[in-house]
């Protein structure tokens, strides 16, 4: 069974906060998913098997020329200077 | 107190490029208004999806060579998770060397001088961050952080040494190599504003290591690390154990203190960038760049004692002002007479510069060109001018850019040959200086005195050879 | 004019150019259809009609005036609503996004604007895609046209029902693990994910990067090839993304080599075993053989697809901190992390579980446990059904297997939810083109057949749907009154 503090560590690393509701019934369900998916383990394992990504070709990438389309323009908590503000970190 | 182990962690911006490292975005985002420097990819709108900049690989490529590592064939790229306001995405994209390919370079070494190399234990692709300010002002203001995207997805080649400093010395010296060589490769300016941040660890006797983060300049690396020997020494003394920690560096206090962020807790999570593929680079990758890239100071140094039969420490002056070598070089293209005009540049014409730690262009902004030394030089080699008419005439060049021949018609400057003029000068001097005169017959020393004197008299116009024989002349003259 | 919002989109543009009606009197009537079925279905989460009539009138008076409509012209499509529409909100069913209205256009709504589509709104999902019935979404949960008890599939369950009951002719989908299939089979319609890389994923919001792509949903097969060779296409804001040839419509059907796939279809529900044995039979009344196989790695094929797909989600959903867009939270009174904590609480249970499993199959310890294990499988899929694919043109079973279920099933245990996905996984984790297309009815709910090929051999699924769809007689249209 996933333990409380696993869960509070797993919540911490996501930044979720849990309601009550799901703090309760979360470790059962995860439990149960993390469970279903051990069977993975008996799967031979190759650290550098990338078989399955894809690869380009180093001439078929972005050439290095400014293009500003000028669309975005964020709106949201905008200071009179324009910096975004966002919490506080200290 | 021995065995001090020092490494490491350099993050520059390839400044050369145009652009960020995943969008196309202006690369150089200073004294831009505050979030306008952005489009919905570095911003990390939903959606939107990273593309790589070609000339970023090229140039950490170049990197990578020019720092003698290996550079694999493949290259991939890792998300680095955490959540923090200056990463728009909640993860950055760079390289990792625990699975799968290696990063742009792995194992290469530096040489620092003779006798001592440094391990380069890798150097990676990544995208820089957005900047956070905290500023005064309103309780609104003042209860935020203030983020400022402008920077977030510029291109930083990450190098990480091993820990085989032993003493800041060797740290400064270290870094003004490297950034000679990142100038020389063209790929990071590193008088550039933010352009360069270095993390230091240090451990002292085998103890822990202890990180030393927010140094913002590789003039400041030097000091945060001689403040914290004498901090570990000291605790050392005091029987207090050092801790394995993350230390702030505070560069108006000049101290570090501890950081009371919990960077050092993260478990980032690492795993494969799955919007970008795996880039092939190619088995001729590397030697192709290796024929087009620029020289290496260490190569640079080769030719000009081979080349121009320049001293290795005149070389050696030259090679560590590359503007000043280019200017060099560029003046021998006009007139070539390499060890006259290196000697002239560094004793004449580099003192004279001023040197704009703001500008990179202090060179090009002078009046002075490499016509107006070619010119110069060929007139001294051809005893036109003397040396010290040409130390006048240079100043009058800084201040007008004129060319050395319009100065000299002007004001009059070539060396004085006819010998009558000069004996009417050595007349002159042997009046007024007869103590001297009387001396210099048994004195040789004196003569030069003499000379000194006559070419005062001419306003240094006077041809010192000829001059010389006039006063030995007359000296044996027997009524002198 | 009735009837017009039943037509197909290629009849529509026919019509249109032709002249048997204009573009306005048929989205007049598609939007009637809107209003007199919405408030059964729900599968909408907002509607751009008010403009969709001006673009409407636009495509009037091009051909007034004798100018190119485009290949969509005048069509009026639904756009999921995780795919990026400039200036129309577009919220992935999460309250996370409550407020967010791009700024730009996804590739795929540029080309269809280009074609002459016309936008009629956003439809609904499970939240970020994270779901079987779109019973996850935060708005409301949409309803099926052909029994109104029952979910409509997901993750683009809006999709499915909307292009069912004639809320729009064709509507474009995405799918990471049976998402466009799992509602066309449930609604009884027509539903293709391509080859991943077919379609560029540029503007389509992530959940699982390496598994998604963008496909269209429609009524026949004819409309989804429209469609495919306007989407497609290498795009260079999608290095994932590669070019690929246009897909025709051939009247005659090369001899195919077809085989059912075991372990999809035992231990299915038997209405739909007996209904894609059936259609089965029909392979040889078009010419083609039809085998049974087996493939040996299925049963590790959910697992893995989960443990990547949770893994990938738990970082592209990271950036969801309500700084840069979002809702309204005012940021005072709190400190970054406990700030980022309580934004994020929003999300709905559904992904914050997925979220959970990522981070946790993720974190250092369990890395090579699950994620690489997972990768590997992934790879091992992949070389099994390639070398497959050398034997057989297609690998065909039931889409779902079982029948469509009533609201609030199979909420209460994620397992039994996920283990829906269990036929659709297999083509995402391998990269392969799949179809379902809709075969028959079992106690009034649809059942659809799944047909799987090589990758980037689109043309030979649609060679096959093609002559199967002229050769089914089922019922096309639901009846809702």
């Amino acid at each position: 069974m996933i333990s409380k503090d696993e869960l509070e560590y797993l919540a911490q690393i996501s930044k979720i906060n849990l309601s009550e509701d799901e703090a309760k019934k979360f470790p059962q369900q995860l439990d149960k998913t993390i469970k279903y998916i051990d069977i993975l383990e008996e799967l031979a394992s190759d650290d550098s098997n990338v078989l399955d990504l894809q690869e380009m070709k180093f001439d078929e990438l972005r050439d290095d020329v400014v293009r500003m389309s000028g669309a975005l323009r964020i709106t949201k908590n905008l200071t009179e200077d324009g910096f975004l503000r966002g919490p506080k970190m200290k | 107190m021995s065995l001090v182990m020092i490494g490491l962690e350099i993050h520059a911006q390839i400044t050369v490029l145009e652009t960020k490292l995943f969008c196309s975005c202006r690369g150089n985002y200073r004294d831009l208004r505050p979030n306008t420097n952005i489009c919905e990819t570095c911003c990390g709108l939903p959606g939107t999806l990273p593309i790589i900049n070609k000339k970023a690989i090229e140039y950490s490529t170049m990197t990578s060579i020019a720092l003698g590592c290996k550079v694999p064939d493949k290259i991939m790229f890792y998300r680095k998770n955490y959540f923090y306001p200056d990463l728009p995405k909640n993860f950055q994209i760079t390289q990792y060397n625990v699975y799968g390919f290696s990063s742009i370079g792995v194992e290469g070494s530096f040489e620092l001088d003779d006798s001592k190399k440094i391990r380069i234990s890798r150097i990676q692709l990544e995208e820089d961050p957005g900047r956070i300010n905290y500023l005064e002002g309103d309780m609104n203001v003042r209860n935020s952080a203030l983020i400022d995207y402008n920077r977030a997805g510029v291109a930083l080649i990450e190098i990480v040494t091993e820990p085989d400093f032993t003493n800041p010395k060797e740290v400064r010296l270290f870094l003004n190599k490297l950034s000679l060589t990142l100038e020389h490769l063209g790929v990071c300016n590193t008088l550039m504003e933010g352009s360069v941040r270095c993390d230091v660890n240090v451990s002292m006797k085998g103890g822990n290591k202890v990180e030393i983060k927010n140094i913002n300049s590789f003039k400041e690396v030097e000091k945060a690390i001689n403040y914290e020997i004498t901090r570990q020494t000291s605790m050392y003394n005091r029987n207090i154990k050092i801790e394995s920690e993350t230390r702030h560096w505070d560069d108006k206090k000049k101290i570090t203190y501890k950081s009371r962020s919990k960077e050092e807790e993260h478990d980032y999570r690492y795993f494969p960038e799955p919007d970008i593929p795996i880039i092939v680079l190619g088995h001729n990758f590397v030697s192709n760049l290796k024929v087009h890239m620029p020289e290496l100071p260490s190569q640079r140094f080769d030719r000009f004692v081979s080349k121009y039969k320049l001293s290795e420490h005149i070389s050696d002056i030259l090679i560590n002002d590359k503007k000043l070598a280019d200017f060099f070089e560029s003046t021998l293209k006009i007139y070539f007479s390499p060890v006259e005009i290196a000697n002239f540049l560094i004793t004449e014409f580099k003192s004279m510069i001023e040197y704009d730690s703001d500008s990179t262009d202090y060179l090009r902004n002078m009046k002075v060109k490499p016509e107006h030394i070619a010119e110069l030089v060929k007139m001294i080699e051809g005893n036109k001018i003397s040396r010290i008419t040409a130390k006048d005439i240079l100043v009058k060049i800084f201040e007008s850019g004129l060319l050395p021949s319009e100065i000299v018609n002007n004001t009059n400057s070539f060396k004085i040959a006819d010998e009558k003029i000069l004996m009417d000068a050595v007349e002159s001097v042997f009046d007024t200086e007869k103590s001297a005169v009387e001396d210099a017959k048994t004195n040789h020393e004196t003569i030069n005195f003499l000379l000194g004197k006559v070419m005062k008299f001419t306003n240094g116009r006077a041809d010192p050879k000829i001059t010389m024989r006039l006063i030995n002349n007359k000296l044996k003259k027997p009524n002198a | 004019m009735s009837g017009l919002h039943n037509l197909l989109a290629h009849e529509v543009v026919e019509g249109i150019k032709e002249g048997l009606f204009t573009a306005e009197e048929y989205v007049s009537t598609v939007i009637k259809t809107i209003e007199d079925v919405e408030s059964k279905l729900n599968s909408f989460i907002t509607l751009d009609t008010e403009r969709a009539l001006s673009s409407a009138k636009l495509i009037d008076r091009k051909i007034k005036e004798n100018e190119d409509i485009g290949y969509l012209g005048g069509v009026a499509v639904g756009i999921k609503d995780n795919i990026s529409t400039k200036d129309i909100r577009t919220t992935c069913a999460s309250k996370m996004l409550e407020d967010y209205v791009p700024s730009y256009d996804a590739t795929v709504i540029r080309n269809l604007k280009q074609n002459g589509a016309i936008i009629l709104g956003k439809l609904n999902l499970d939240e970020f895609g994270m779901g079987s019935t779109t019973e996850y979404s935060r708005y409301h949960p949409t309803h099926n046209p052909w029994n109104l008890d029952y979910v409509p599939g997901g993750s683009s369950g809006g999709c499915g029902a909307a292009v069912a009951a004639g809320e729009c002719t064709v509507s474009l989908g995405s799918d990471t693990g049976g998402s466009i299939r799992c509602p066309a089979s449930f609604c009884s319609v027509v539903g293709l994910k391509p080859t991943y890389g077919r379609v560029s994923r540029y503007g389509l919001i992530s959940y699982a990067n390496s598994l998604e792509q963008i496909g269209p949903i429609c009524r026949s097969v004819k409309d989804i090839v429209l469609i495919m060779n306007i989407i497609s296409g290498k795009d260079n804001s999608d290095n994932t993304s590669m070019s690929s040839s246009q897909i025709t419509i051939n009247n005659k059907l090369d001899k195919f080599d077809i085989a059912i796939v075991k372990e999809l279809i035992n231990g299915g529900d038997h209405g739909v075993t007996g209904t894609i044995y059936s259609t089965s039979d029909k392979f040889k009344e078009i010419g083609c053989t039809c085998d049974e196989i087996s493939i040996k790695n299925l049963h590790y094929a959910l697992p893995s697809y989960y443990t990547l797909a949770s893994a990938e989600a738990s970082s592209n959903l990271a950036r969801y901190d309500n700084i840069r867009y979002g809702f309204h939270l005012p940021i005072e009174e709190y400190k970054w992390d406990t700030y980022f904590s309580n934004v994020r609480k929003n999300f709905g249970e559904e992904v914050k579980r997925r979220i959970l499993i990522g981070s946790y199959v993720l974190s250092s310890g369990y890395y090579s446990k699950y994620y690489l294990k997972a990768r590997s499988l992934r790879s091992l899929l992949k070389l099994e059904l390639l070398k497959l694919f050398k034997k057989y043109d297609l690998l065909i079973g039931p889409t779902m297997p079982i029948l469509p279920f009533k609201f609030g099933e199979k909420i209460d245990d994620p397992i039994k939810m996920y283990l829906v996905d269990i036929n659709t996984v297999i083509a995402n984790l391998a990269g392969i083109p799949a179809i379902s297309l809709p075969v028959g009815f079992s106690n009034g709910l649809p059942i659809g057949l799944q047909m799987m090929a090589a990758p980037f051999e689109e043309q030979k699924l649609i060679d096959v749907s093609y002559a199967l769809e002229k050769t089914i007689n089922i019922q096309r249209r639901p009846s809702l009154t």
